[in-house]
């Protein structure tokens, strides 16, 4: 194992790779050259997109045969259509319930738009979890089909994410169980107007973490959280989230620790809905 | 670099790409999933030393910033470290081995990862670093190892390793 001198070029290059790299960095998260950055993902975005459909039509029947499924692709993707519109289902009978109890005690929010009487924009998955460190998918609709930034979408049983970037042809999705602290969901449980809490994600494929519900509040395993559309209006009221499946509580807590699954199947997302709903604020 | 070199190095990214986001993307365990961009670095790290190495691995990582959600410039620099530091570290060894760019690959995915979680943290997301770095070190090492060989060779085609002396911090074949 010989050693030689250690040049000197090296060091300049990787020296000022790293500035160009801090400076991007800077720049793309003080949000001086936000909008800049994100057209640039944009055009690439779209530019891609026909080759990743291309290949996508190759490679989907090939995984397909070899799996073993003669016909697969087609018996997979009707799979995905009715798992949608069986999701779809239950979310609007889950929606339902939910509305029907709060309809006891939340007179004063009926004059809030309600998810069953908002427009939707069907879209095809493309990619999920781009990257391992952020719960993120990929549509294969954008501005040209009406969607904007902050619209919710909903999958299976429940609400999935909300858009985060949109180009002409796609838009990239943040998941409910993304672990940012900013993609905090408002929920409403139970019968009582009062009982709000908030929903954290915990990762990829984790489960969700609720806070904020006081210690000695009623609550129950299989209890359906629903968006409270509150406080900011990120997201309308009354989408069905989670379920309550563990809960507990010490003496000197001060709140409920509770953890929850997504109604929706994030690992099986094949078509969702974009509710075509801009938040507030 | 040559025009050769750059034209191939041009068709190796994007191939690399075009797998990584078609493929490897929807080959999830856990959530997580094999980063073959990630190797990208390491290899021109190995095959063509520090100094290649970074440059190649800052253009990989800018590229894969593109189509990431993550912050812009992120996939560069761990790209452009990685890729310096696989050259540094490895440019003294004699290759003979044929498993040794597979564990170059396992070590140099494993800092790349750690080192991204760790970024990422500093920039308020810190479930990267609690919740989503152990998965992906996970899924992400042993494919490392799987798939170092092809990308190893594809780097190597498209920079050649300079004889040693002929060039300040090449590897050494």
């Amino acid at each position: 194992m010989a050693r030689t001198r250690r040049p000197r070029r090296p060091r300049l290059t990787i020296g000022l790779l790293v500035l160009a790299s801090i400076s991007i960095i800077t720049l793309d998260y003080r949000g001086d050259a936000h909008g800049e950055i994100s057209s640039l993902k944009n055009a690439a975005s779209d530019a891609f997109s026909p080759v990743q459909r291309g290949v996508d039509a190759v490679t989907h029947p090939i995984g397909s045969f070899l799996a073993g499924a003669f016909n697969g692709g087609e018996l997979e993707q009707e799979n995905s259509k009715l798992r949608a519109a069986n999701g779809a289902m239950a979310r609007q009978l889950l929606a339902h319930q939910a509305m029907a109890d709060q309809l006891k005690s939340l007179q004063v929010l009926e004059h809030l738009p309600w998810t069953g009487s908002i427009p939707t924009q069907t879209a095809k998955v493309v990619n999920l979890n781009p990257s391992n460190f952020a719960a993120t998918v990929k549509l294969d609709v954008g501005t040209g089909e009406g969607i904007e930034p902050g619209m919710p979408v909903v999958g299976g049983a429940g609400l999935i994410g909300q858009v985060i970037a949109v180009s002409s042809s796609t838009s990239t999705v943040r998941l409910i169980t993304d672990a940012d602290p900013g993609s905090q969901i408002g929920v409403t449980f139970g019968t009582s107007s009062g009982n709000v809490a908030s929903v954290q994600g915990g990762g990829i494929g984790r489960s969700l973490t609720v806070n904020l519900i006081p210690p000695g509040t009623p609550i129950h395993k299989g209890e359906v959280l629903t968006t409270s559309g509150l406080p900011d209006l990120a997201y309308p009221p009354s989408i069905p989230v989670a379920t309550i499946t563990k809960f507990s509580s010490t003496s000197s807590a001060t709140q409920e620790s509770v953890t929850a699954e997504p109604l929706a199947d994030l690992d099986q997302l094949a078509y969702v809905d974009v509710l075509l709903w801009e938040p507030t604020s | 670099m040559t025009s050769t070199e750059l034209a191939r190095s041009s068709v190796v990214l994007f191939v690399v790409l075009v797998v990584q986001n078609t493929v490897l993307d929807g080959v999830r365990v856990a959530g997580a999933h094999p980063d073959a961009m990630l190797l990208l670095p390491m290899a021109a790290g190995y095959m063509a030393g520090p100094d290649r190495g970074a440059g190649f691995g800052f253009a990989a990582g800018l590229l894969a910033d593109l189509f990431l959600p993550t912050a812009f410039g992120l996939s560069a620099l761990v790209g452009c470290l990685l890729g310096y530091g696989t050259g540094l570290a490895t440019r003294g060894l004699v290759r003979s081995s044929w498993w040794l760019p597979l564990i170059v690959a396992a070590g140099a995915t494993s800092v790349g990862l750690s080192a991204y979680a760790i970024l990422e943290a500093v920039l308020g997301e810190p479930g990267a670093l609690s919740a989503d770095l152990l998965p992906a070190l996970a899924v992400a090492v042993p494919a490392a190892v799987v798939l170092a060989t092809p990308v190893v060779r594809m780097v190597g085609w498209a920079m050649p390793p300079v004889p040693p002396g002929r060039a300040a911090g090449a590897g050494v074949r």
